[in-house]
């Protein structure tokens, strides 16, 4: 994804955002508080198709509900179950960049660097899960499930499976 | 018998009906102010009580617009900062030097072929360069196109135009004021507004730590005492040197502006300068005696079709060489030509120093022309644009794709 940040003195501040499916939006913070979200052609990225105007209250609201306050999708990101205070199951997909992409789980040794054991892997559009060994090798996308203490599960995530940008 | 609050209260009551007018149908309250001024007067009727001829209220509507002014520059000197323009960028820079020239030449160019004598002549280019930050702002929030690649552009180039504005009114004030006509005599006084600007520069670069000190007030009520007590009282004696009263609270803005204080002080000027701002739209209108309009409608006419050509190139130059397409780079001469507070700001300027009448007529006509005309030529910038690449071919029609939906 392309953010980039521009100044419209005057007005506010605004937010150009490139998905990667090439989707365009645009985010304009007005100086009263209001929140503009343009919505641009897929072919025309100079052609905005659709516009909301929300409120400072709705915004946030909005925010929320957009970055999982609300609902966590399942098998997606992280969603973790807790057994005891420490002990957890999570679900994470591995994001593209990430160091561990394209090296086997024994080459990066996740047991013993980290404590964490992989349990599950469940490959980018399939629905096969499948019991991974050392010679299984990490693909971006995989969703890893993954058990082990909070903070090394954490740890791991932040060193080998999420994205160095 | 003293009707001054009576009269000044009918004033303030046809203000507010003709700006919620102008919201209605969504226009900038700019030139409907004008003409509110214009057709009352010492011309209008008196209904009874109310007298809409404004002699005895005349006095205090003009400084109260007078304020106005004082309001709106002080803003536009908080709003500029050195360190924007300093990272806006080339494309920025090219684009705004190229609008400025192209707009001031053309008024040179336009003064002379009119038989305008020397000071009108610059007058002329320098309120028909001046864009309105204004209306330009409000109609790219109406139109929904702040999202649009072109919009820091445009915004870009009033920043420019808004420097070019601040310089331009320095040194005319410094031409005009002088009352002087020997070269000598304007040399000295033009060095006498330059080097009083530069005095401000030093103030703004190396007097903010003890600015951010003293203005550290924790009371609102004190703060804004003391900030209108600084603004008029520097604008007011900017006069007494023979520096335009605007343009010392326009420096005034500028020194402030790199202050910590400067966000606090915007939003306690802005409802001041809205206020004031309007009964100085409505004041200008007032001083217009209609009967004088006719005398000048050609020369505003011209003025404002050269305004229109020079921004429609202006601004095509500018959004190609910062690598937008044709089609935005239409928009932004379309959005740019609006005319409004400044051209008005500089043609009082000239009529304060005594230059020829018909600059009152001549700039509420082609102001009212462009504040007009400017967002309707933006909102129908699509069809503009269709316009011009039938003539200049730049692309071929891409007509929209029709999208197929089953079972329709």
């Amino acid at each position: 994804m392309n953010i980039r940040e521009s100044e419209l003195p005057g007005i506010g501040y605004k937010f150009e955002i490139i998905t990667k499916n090439d989707d365009k939006l645009v985010v304009v913070i007005h100086d009263d508080g209001r929140r503009e979200i343009y919505h641009f052609d897929a072919d025309d990225h100079e052609e905005a198709v659709s516009a909301a105007t929300f409120t400072d209250e709705e915004a946030r609201q909005i925010a929320g509900i957009l970055g999982g306050m609300r609902y966590n999708p399942k098998s997606l990101d992280t969603v973790d179950f807790t057994f005891d205070d420490d002990l957890i199951i999570e679900w994470y997909q591995v994001e593209p960049g990430a160091p561990a992409i394209n090296r086997t789980i024994g080459e990066v040794d996740i047991r013993s660097n980290f404590g964490v054991n992989v349990i599950a892997i469940k490959e980018k559009g399939t629905k096969r899960t499948y019991n991974p060994g050392p010679d299984t090798i990490i693909e971006a996308g995989d969703t890893l499930v993954i058990s082990g203490e909070k903070n090394q599960i954490r740890k791991l995530i932040s060193t080998l499976l999420s994205s160095r940008k | 018998m003293d009707n001054l609050v009576f009269e000044v209260g009918t004033a303030l009551v046809l203000i507010a009906v003709t700006s919620l007018l102008a919201n209605k149908l969504n226009f900038s309250i700019i030139p409907f102010l004008i003409v509110l001024g214009m057709l009352v007067g010492p011309h209008a009727p008196t209904f009874g009580l109310i007298d809409l001829t404004f002699i005895e209220s005349n006095e205090i509507i003009q400084f109260l617009g007078r304020m106005g002014v004082l309001f709106l520059l002080f803003y536009l000197g908080l709003e500029f900062s050195v360190g924007k323009l300093a990272k806006s960028g080339r494309s920025i820079v090219v684009g705004g030097t190229v609008y400025v020239a192209i707009n001031f030449v053309l008024g040179l160019l336009y003064g002379f072929l009119t038989g305008m004598p020397w000071m009108e002549t610059l007058i002329i280019a320098g309120l028909l360069s001046v864009s309105s930050s204004a209306i330009v702002a409000k109609t790219l929030v109406d139109l929904k196109r702040t999202a649009n690649p072109e919009t820091e552009l445009i915004l870009g180039i009033i920043l420019f135009d808004d420097i070019f504005l601040a310089l331009f009114l320095t040194t005319m004030s410094g031409v005009l004021l002088a009352g002087s006509t020997s070269v000598f005599g304007i040399i000295t006084s033009v060095l006498i507004s330059v080097g009083y600007m530069l005095m401000f520069f030093v103030i703004a670069r190396k007097g903010t730590p003890l600015l951010n000190k003293w203005l550290n007030i924790k009371s609102d009520e004190i703060f804004i005492i003391v900030i209108f007590a600084i603004l008029f009282f520097v604008a007011g004696f900017s006069e007494t040197l023979h520096v335009a009263e605007a343009i010392g609270a326009l420096l005034l803005g500028l020194v402030f502006s790199e202050t910590e204080h400067r966000d606090r002080i915007e939003h306690l000027v802005v409802p001041f300068r809205d206020f004031f701002g309007a009964i100085f739209f409505f004041s200008f209108g007032l001083s217009i005696d209609p009967s004088t309009l006719s005398d000048a409608i050609w020369l505003a006419l011209g003025a404002a079709l050269i305004t229109i050509i020079a921004n429609v190139v202006a601004g095509m130059f500018a959004g190609r060489q910062a690598k937008l397409s044709h089609k935005a780079s239409t928009n932004i001469g379309l959005t740019i030509m609006a005319r409004g507070e400044f051209s008005i700001i500089v043609a009082n300027l000239g009529i304060a120093a005594g230059l020829s009448p018909i600059l009152t007529p001549f700039t509420a006509l082609y102001v009212l022309i462009l504040a007009i005309a400017g967002p309707l030529l933006a909102k129908e910038s699509k069809n503009v644009y269709k316009l011009l690449n039938k003539v200049f071919k730049w692309s071929k029609v891409s007509e929209k794709k029709k999208i197929e939906v089953p079972g329709e």
